[in-house]
């Protein structure tokens, strides 16, 4: 599983994925200037902008590169060749997963620092009232990175079912859109205000749904790392052992249905 | 122990508007130890189906296939085997050297051994020099050949290889040809699909005719071309120096010698006359 964890890193950077990266991370530079358009939160708008930017990065990474990762071998036929070696599906399966998580961590941490380099220049040309606590930019990072390998593994899941990149590719958008609502839906349809206005079905519905799909909310930490706030470290445990629950279903049903696929 | 077992294998397509296709209907067969077989067929006849069946990418609808005695659906029955695919595409983004070392690293190879066993094959396979570039400016020859010294860095004893010598030229396909001698030298088992008669009339021991998922016949090449014989071309010359080729029936051979002798007539040659793998290839598949 290691060399296939080595061989998923070595086609990333050879695919020149990198290089789009440190390409796109240009626009950091941009961050100090765009911030001070706030005229008393640059501090806070530079945290937020370097922020949602890496979300962005890690976003556009983990739905193209987990969607046609698993995809491209089998539409290329590099599958025939490599489990026709004494590999385990399952472990070859792990070990694309493995290595595009760690692809991920890398280039969150790269982001990071230079985030935390720019939103530092942010704040010494704009001094803030309110100090940065560090700590809670790291962690708010490592959700991020959480939520993002999260996704990748919706992403292996759906190639491992599907003959063409459309379902992994818009199946991982949709289940991410759908992933940042589906705690609000199942909050308003218990609500008492929606007591009336939603039926007994749809409640059922949305429950169904609330427990399939993805719940991304608790990994969003930027309020906290924005304003200063402490984090609530029981739901952060809660959030650490949904992750882990959840990859684990994800990668276990993938692997399932990678076992039964047939290489044609 | 036979190197490869394949006990009433079927398997089933869904088709469109879910008819079924029957890709392989019942197969049976054996491949021992130190045999070389060609698996002939046309395309469509359930060649590839069966190799892949037999690597273990894709699952039988019945019945079941072994390699050295361990069922194709387990992982362990590839760890002897060398298998190269039909038309082979391996990680372009990959050299020659970094994917022969990633398959024997696959294998468990030492680092050594797979280090020289590497440039043993890469230079077998006239790929040392490309060695260091990437295999997506290969071209399709050279991939075929990555494809062969994948096959041969772990020194399995059972090689599976569909269609060997497609897209390469005269050169490459001599040199498959030798590699699949040498490998027969060696004891080792071919088991190999073509749809070239001639390849297979060259190297095999053994044939196999599959033709619409159902295996016609299997024979030993010897017997194949000896059946096949028709009958001789006889040159000959007279005590006056004139030359003759005269064509003799398949039994009045030792008949027509014997007259030849007694007319004090010289027998410079005797060539048979037979049909070739070609010609017994069509007449299995056109019954």
């Amino acid at each position: 599983m290691i060399t296939i964890i080595g061989i998923t890193l070595k086609g990333i950077f050879r695919d020149r994925v990198f290089q789009g990266i440190i390409a796109l991370s240009v626009l950091f530079l941009f961050i100090p200037s765009a911030a001070s358009l706030s005229m008393r939160q640059v501090t806070e708008l530079s945290i937020t902008l370097s922020l949602s930017l890496i979300s962005f990065i890690l976003l556009l990474l983990s739905v193209f590169l987990g969607a046609t990762s698993l995809w491209r071998d089998m539409e290329r036929r590099y599958t025939f060749s490599v489990l026709s070696l004494p590999i385990g599906r399952s472990s070859y399966l792990l070990g694309r997963f493995m290595g595009l998580t760690l692809f991920l961590i890398l280039t969150s941490t790269f982001l990071g620092v230079l985030a935390c380099v720019m939103i530092k220049v942010s704040s010494s040309i704009y001094p803030s009232d309110r100090p940065i606590v560090w700590s809670l930019l790291v962690l708010t990072l490592l959700f991020t990175t959480l939520k993002y390998i999260l996704l990748v593994g919706v992403a292996l899941l759906l190639s491992t079912v599907s003959t063409s990149f459309f379902l992994p590719i818009f199946g991982t958008i949709c289940a991410f859109l759908a992933s940042g609502v589906t705690q609000q839906v199942y909050e308003f349809v218990y609500s008492p205000s929606a007591e009336k206005l939603v039926s007994p079905l749809i409640k059922m519905l949305v429950t169904a749904l609330y427990y399939f799909l993805p719940n991304l909310s608790g990994f969003d930490l930027k309020v906290n790392a924005i304003y200063g706030i402490p984090a609530n470290f029981t739901g952060l445990g809660v959030t650490v052992a949904y992750f882990v629950a959840y990859t684990a279903i994800l990668l276990g049903g993938a692997a399932i249905l990678f076992n039964r696929r047939e290489m044609k | 122990m036979n190197a490869i077992e394949i006990i009433g294998l079927c398997k089933n397509f869904t088709g469109k508007r879910m008819t079924k296709i029957e890709a392989l209907k019942g197969l049976n067969l054996e491949v021992a130890r130190g045999e070389v077989f060609g698996f002939l067929g046309p395309n469509g006849a359930g060649k590839s189906t069966t190799i892949k069946l037999l690597m273990g990418l894709l699952k039988p609808t019945t019945g079941l296939s072994r390699i050295m005695g361990v069922e194709s659906s387990q992982t362990l029955s590839r760890t002897n085997v060398g298998f190269l695919p039909e038309n082979p595409a391996f990680y372009d983004y990959l050299s020659a050297e970094e994917y022969i070392k990633f398959v024997g690293s696959q294998f468990g190879m030492e680092a050594n051994l797979l280090a020289t066993r590497t440039e043993e094959v890469l230079k077998r396979m006239d790929l040392w020099e490309a060695r260091k570039r990437h295999m997506r400016g290969y071209s399709k020859g050279m991939v075929q050949r990555v494809g062969l010294a994948q096959t041969l860095v772990h020194d399995p004893d059972v090689y599976v290889l569909d269609e060997p010598m497609s897209g390469l030229d005269p050169i490459g396909r001599a040199l498959v040809k030798d590699i699949i001698l040498d490998l027969k030298k060696q004891g080792k088992c071919v088991f190999f699909s073509t749809h070239i008669t001639d390849d297979v009339e060259k190297v095999c021991d053994r044939v196999g005719v599959i033709n619409n998922g159902q295996l016609l016949v299997v024979d030993s090449v010897t017997n194949i071309l000896q059946r096949g014989i028709e009958g001789y071309s006889v040159l000959t010359i007279s005590p006056e120096g004139v030359q003759e080729e005269n064509y003799v029936g398949k039994d009045e051979l030792q008949f027509f010698i014997q007259r030849s002798l007694q007319n004090n007539q010289s027998i410079e040659k005797i060539e048979s006359r037979s049909k070739d793998m070609e010609a017994f290839f069509l007449e299995i598949v056109a019954r």
